[in-house]
């Protein structure tokens, strides 16, 4: 589902983000990407929904080469990548329907498609019954899972998620973690992107590991933070 | 990938385009506001200058239809003769042959004197030619040779021509013409650089929602085109305000002159006037639309 071939990323102040970077992840798999702050996690992660491309090699998803998208493609790839962020980035002045419909909206979904679907979201990260609140009176977590269900509602083939954990605390973040296991378990290739070893160790997943930007571990099951 | 963004438009969408579109001119009213009287101002000078330079033009035109030049001819010419001289001048339009008793009767009803008491005096006027000019620019040199020929009267009023005013006319509208065309490019940059400027803040304050749609799969049409309806509606509300105020003032104008400055012949056709209204406000959505894009393309892209 998600190739990289030699991919190396230099920003324009010179500094080498990736460096050579190869891995595969498949179809309905969960990988985490680990490794300290800077070590390139991020913009891993940004270079398959193409919001950087790369300075050298390939990004493949579902087997096109991102970084070759002419401009008006780029939204129907983002389309098939749904994307989590530490920071949740809601809209504070929707409900929490109006913010996964939004998701559907700006696809040009009719208002019946948006019927069908958001309820299906939300019941997926069992957030049905908070349907009609806004985002300041959910706690971290329930924040976190509307992302989720933005995320979903368009039935993504990969979830990629940068940091979802990071503003939560650890059992809110563990339940978090096994809600994205699950969605994988669905066929949706999950990328999680954390540097929160417990969570790491206890989901025994696949760990890609990151140091300044060159892969150091990449165990397909069982891995733990440690080992990166 | 099997769809297009573009392709997907449904009613639905379009409602929700629209409701994007009130809610950035909401968001930013003031600015929105400040955009619209720059507008209403823009567009009712220059739309001021377009009625000045159409009036102008307009007298222009009717004094050179009333460019001639009047030749009197003397008592013993023989009027054939002196017609056939002045039609072989190839700079001749027409000529038509006014007997003095013509000229007379024409006095008389422009005066409003009583024919039949004039009658009881003797006619003063001699016979004459009216000239029509094919150039009225000739006329003074025309008038110049006409006095050449045989049995025109050579005296002081014999040729006589009122030109100049025409020429000063039409001097003074092509200056205005050519004022309006540099206000319409100053005011449609200064227009277009306030439409963008509130586009770019209007872009700015809703940037987490841009950024939100960039990352769901939102096209980037469809990011835009909000944005394109609020700058053309800014447009056409700013654009539309002038033109009312324009057409308003302008027929007040009207009837004030046609009720007490008779001499002045201002042009009033309600059907042109209509169409300079649409004219206008047509312009201002076009103003609007591209002062959107200019924001769109210099500051989308850094969200």
């Amino acid at each position: 589902m998600i190739h990289l071939q030699g991919v190396t990323v230099i920003y324009p102040d010179g500094t080498a983000a990736l460096n050579q970077v190869d891995l595969s992840i498949e179809r309905g798999e969960f990988a985490f990407i680990t490794g300290p702050s800077g070590s390139g996690k991020s913009t891993l992660l940004q270079l398959i929904y193409r919001e950087l491309v790369p300075t050298e090699g390939k990004v493949l998803v579902d087997g096109q080469d991102v970084a070759k998208l002419p401009p008006w493609r780029v939204p129907l790839l983002r389309r098939k990548v749904g994307v989590v962020f530490q920071d949740f980035r809601l809209l504070p002045e929707k409900t929490v329907w109006e913010n996964v419909g939004f998701a559907l909206d700006v696809v040009g979904a009719s208002r019946r498609e948006k019927h069908r679907k958001v309820p299906i979201a939300l019941e997926l990260v069992s957030l049905s019954d908070k349907a009609d609140s806004y985002p300041d009176n959910l706690s971290g977590g329930e924040q976190q899972r509307v992302c989720i269900a933005r995320a979903l509602v368009n039935s993504p083939a990969a979830l990629l998620a940068d940091e979802p954990t990071g503003n939560l605390d650890p059992d809110i973040s563990l339940e978090l973690t096994e809600l994205l296991a699950s969605i994988a378990e669905t066929g949706t290739t999950v990328v999680m992107a954390s540097h929160d070893k417990v969570i790491v160790d206890k989901m025994q997943r696949r760990v890609i590991g990151l140091v300044s930007g060159v892969v150091v571990r990449n165990d397909k099951e069982g891995g733990s933070y440690d080992e990166s | 990938m099997t769809r297009r963004g573009a392709a997907t438009t449904n009613l639905d969408t379009v409602e929700f385009l629209l409701q994007q579109a009130w809610q950035s001119i909401t968001r930013n009213g003031l600015m929105a506001l400040a955009a619209i009287c720059n507008m209403v101002v823009a567009f009712a000078v220059l739309g001021g200058f377009v009625l000045l330079a159409w009036n102008l033009d307009h007298m222009a035109r009717v004094q050179t239809e009333a460019a001639v030049i009047n030749v009197e001819i003397t008592e013993d010419a023989i009027p054939a003769d002196v017609e056939a001289a002045l039609n072989r001048d190839l700079r001749v339009k027409k000529t038509e042959y006014v007997r003095r008793k013509q000229a007379f009767d024409a006095l008389a009803d422009r005066m409003g004197y009583d024919k039949k008491a004039l009658e009881l005096l003797e006619n003063p006027l001699p016979d004459s030619f009216v000239v029509w000019p094919n150039n009225p620019d000739d006329i003074p040199a025309l008038a110049q040779d006409i006095r050449q020929i045989e049995g025109v009267n050579t005296g002081e009023n014999g040729v006589r021509y009122g030109g100049q005013v025409t020429e000063k006319l039409l001097v003074l509208a092509r200056g205005v013409t050519i004022s309006a065309l540099a206000l319409l490019v100053l005011l449609g940059a200064a227009t277009l650089l306030i439409v963008g400027t509130t586009i770019r803040l209007t872009i700015y304050a809703r940037r987490r929602e841009i950024r939100i749609m960039q990352l769901v799969g939102a096209s980037n049409w469809f990011i835009r085109v909000p944005f394109l309806i609020e700058g053309m509606l800014q447009g056409l509300t700013g654009a539309g305000v002038a033109a009312v105020l324009l057409l308003v003032g302008y027929s007040h104008i009207c009837q004030y002159v046609g009720e007490n400055l008779e001499f002045i012949d201002l042009v009033y056709t309600p059907e042109a006037l209509g169409l300079f209204g649409i004219a206008i406000v047509l312009v201002g959505i076009v103003f609007g639309a591209a002062g959107a894009m200019l924001g769109l393309r210099r500051y989308l892209s850094v969200i």
